[in-house]
């Protein structure tokens, strides 16, 4: 019986091991000497020859190749280094990468044989709190060529690859999906390391080589620091490239690759028309300098408040907010939800779950409930807000007081079919007890005048995945979701210049209402913990939700509603699929 | 500009001396002569003050530097109009720009039409927002036309500003 394909841990909840300098150098030792592995042929392209590179605001590397993947490099006119290198080509450019032995530095650049255009990677370990990150500075020149002037231009940074998605397949069999909706982060699916489940986020470069050609990086902040380059032609959908990093089980990966990918889709860019410029994020705050390798990193695990059981109790105990004014915290998210509805007061109706408790409700009013679960005497008063997306469903949502783990249902009740789903919300989860998880509970209503269905359910749907739909929360608060897996989604924040910025992503549901209705949420694991529950309407382009979410300050539960717009769709469900 | 700020503005003006720009054009000799020289050295010597402390307080706020607009005015207090203020431009399609001295010399009023860009900080409380501070966005920008209005007052024989205010153009 062949295992799956399944981690044991995905990777945002492995402990990686805090390594010490020491223990970094001593796995490096014997690579720096030895240099990257491959499994396609080493390019000799440069062997015999001698480059002179020069960078812009960096270092000039003197570099004479030998054979047998050997070179010698002198830094800034230093003593001559030798190490162990592996190169590639791709049409005219070269992707070669070395590190320096007795050192935690090291090496990626790329040369474009054709305009002698080059662009320096310089790499390091032990350089942020955590040593196993990789750090990267970039820097941009040439080769020199003797007898004549330098080039005028430079590789530049582009949003030119923001949209993008590929499905990549790596000489040593590494399968990726791998998408490109911002300018300053990318998202991935490791298919053949981690089994396609989630998708997760890093911060990236994008770098125009030419028209064809483009660099990207990626370091797995947040995760192993791992970091990732390759030269990518979108023609013909060809990589090379290298990772280098210690992977969970703190193994040194130190290899370039040749790949080879399919083009998956473009997603719409919110750029004004003619910018294409990229690097969207500064990398310091306005009037500072950036310290080398400096950029925005997104560190939501390093930040998020971490509450035992009793602190979120005593948290809940303190304070519980459930539809705050439109003034009060957490309202911005809600400021495009739309008018509410309040034909659900004066009612009364039962929703009969599949696989949990049946709960009965009594609507007071268009903000007063009462709740409580079949067989129970006693009623429980709830302040509760329901929006009618399309006519006959009904979103609303409430928090179910002095249950111990502190639930809240997130409900579309569809009143033309007779059927209900409730993202059930609770805390106390396993890792974190702030964190929230969520149970998909599935049904019926009964009510007078309703005959339900006896069979039929709304269930989950992977029509949704692979699009990408944008969301305006309010004014300066704008976002766009990447339904990227059937697992998960990730979303991505827009800057000032409406590129894509700084981006995350967790675990996700969809489940179908109606055509073109969906009812989907997604956990903010390791990541403030927030359940995010949202009715998309594609006839409207308006979705509407509920946000529930604890921490130091008291449980909420508070509305969310935005403006959208479809950004497109990658194809990419056949990745997905079970295949005998 | 509508016309009911223009008569707004006349009705600002109304009383006291008018100087208004260009603030450098000649008055008629008949004026010159009823006013004493003095006087008018005075007085013009007091516009180019203001002026000059317009400017310095516009250039502060326009720097980002507004913390530094606290010595311009006459409590540090008067310093926080609005700290969501991150630019001001003239409206050339306004008014001309008016300064208009009290009759004693020790106080003044400055109207300006203008473009003011404001930046007003989204709260914290979602990640959405929290990632857009992240990297250095969550606010809500608007550039909105307004009548910028200033008091001034003469301390120990220094020009400073006693009160500002951005009212609907």
């Amino acid at each position: 019986m062949p295992g799956t394909p399944y981690p044991n841990k995905q990777m945002h909840r492995i402990a990686y091991t805090k390594l010490s300098e020491r223990q970094i150098a001593d796995k490096l030792g014997t690579v720096a000497v030895s240099g990257p592995t491959s499994v396609s042929p080493i390019s000799d392209v440069f062997a015999g020859k001698s480059l002179r590179i020069v960078t812009d605001k960096g270092p000039a590397l003197s570099y004479t190749f030998g054979r047998d993947n050997r070179l010698s490099l002198v830094e800034n006119g230093g003593s001559a280094v030798d190490a162990g290198c592996g190169a590639l080509t791709l049409n005219s450019v070269v992707f070669f990468s070395h590190l320096i032995p007795g050192t935690q530095r090291g090496y990626a650049v790329v040369v474009d044989q054709d305009t002698n255009l080059a662009t320096v990677f310089e790499l390091w370990f032990s350089g942020y709190q955590d040593n196993r990150e990789v750090q990267r500075e970039i820097y941009y020149g040439y080769v020199e060529q003797p007898g004549q002037q330098p080039p005028a231009t430079r590789h530049v940074t582009t949003n030119r690859v923001e949209g993008k998605g590929f499905y990549w397949k790596q000489d040593n069999g590494a399968e990726t999906l791998e998408f490109y909706p911002s300018a300053a982060y990318s998202h991935f699916v490791e298919l053949s390391r981690l089994g396609g489940e989630l998708g997760f986020c890093g911060p990236s470069d994008y770098i125009k080589i030419n028209d064809d050609a483009f660099i990207y990086t990626r370091t797995e902040c947040e995760f192993s620091g791992i970091f990732t380059a390759y030269v990518m032609d979108l023609n013909r959908v060809e990589q090379i490239g290298m990772r280098l990093g210690f992977d969970a089980s703190d193994k040194l990966e130190y290899y370039v690759f040749r790949g080879k990918g399919e083009w998956l889709g473009q997603l719409a860019q919110f750029e004004k028309f003619g910018d294409e410029s990229g690097a969207p994020v500064p990398a310091a705050a306005a009037g500072q300098t950036p310290a080398k390798g400096a950029r925005r990193v997104y560190r939501p695990f390093l930040t998020m408040p971490k509450m035992s059981k009793a602190e979120v109790d005593a948290a809940c105990a303190k304070k519980t907010a459930v539809f705050a004014p439109a003034s009060g915290p957490g309202a911005m998210m809600g400021a495009n939800r739309g008018p509410g509805t309040g034909w659900l007061a004066g009612k009364g109706l039962t929703l009969r779950y599949d696989n949990a408790p049946a709960m009965e409700y009594r609507f007071d009013d268009a903000e007063t409930l009462n709740w409580r679960k079949e067989g129970d005497n006693s009623w429980t008063k709830a302040r509760y807000q329901a929006w009618e997306s399309m006519p006959g469903v009904i979103l609303f949502g409430h928090l179910l007081e002095g249950v111990p783990n502190h639930d809240g249902h997130s409900i579309v009740a569809d009143f033309h079919q007779g059927l209900v789903t409730c993202f059930n919300g609770y805390l106390n989860t396993p890792y974190f007890a702030n964190e929230a998880g969520v149970k998909t509970l599935f049904g019926v209503i009964e009510m007078e005048g309703l005959i339900p269905p006896k069979y039929n359910r709304h269930h989950f749907t992977d029509e949704m995945v692979g699009r990408a739909v944008s969301q305006n929360y309010a004014p300066g608060l704008t976002s766009m979701h990447l339904y990227s897996t059937p697992h998960s989604l990730s979303w991505i924040i827009f800057t000032d210049t409406d590129a894509g910025g700084l981006e995350w992503s967790g675990p996700a549901a969809y489940v179908k209402i109606r055509d073109g209705l969906y009812f989907l949420y997604w956990l903010e694991e390791a990541c403030n913990g927030t359940l995010g529950t949202v009715l998309v309407n594609l006839h409207t382009m308006r979705d509407v939700g509920v946000g529930y979410h604890c921490g130091a300050e008291g449980l909420s539960m508070s509305a969310v509603g935005a403006h959208e717009r479809l950004a497109g769709r990658f194809d990419v469900l056949r990745f997905y699929q079970v295949k005998a | 500009m509508t016309t009911d700020s223009t008569s707004t503005r006349r009705s600002f003006l109304k009383g006291g001396a008018v100087l208004a720009a260009p603030l450098a054009a000649a008055l008629p000799a008949a004026v010159m002569a009823d006013e004493g020289l003095k006087a008018r050295l005075a007085r013009m010597e007091d516009e180019a003050a203001i002026r000059e402390l317009h400017q310095t307080w516009l250039r502060q706020i326009n720097t980002g530097a507004s913390d530094a607009t606290t010595s311009l005015y006459t409590r540090p207090e008067g310093a926080m109009f609005n700290q969501a203020v991150r630019g001001i431009a003239t409206d050339h399609s306004g008014q001309p720009d008016a300064i208009e001295l009290a009759a004693d010399g020790n106080s003044a009023a400055g109207r300006f039409d203008c473009a003011v860009e404001t930046a007003a900080e989204i709260a914290q409380d979602c990640t959405v927002a929290q990632m857009a501070r992240a990297q250095g966005g969550g606010f809500v920008r608007r550039t909105e036309r307004r009548v910028l209005k200033i008091e001034y007052a003469k301390v120990a024989g220094v020009w400073v500003i006693e009160k500002v205010e951005f009212a609907l153009a």
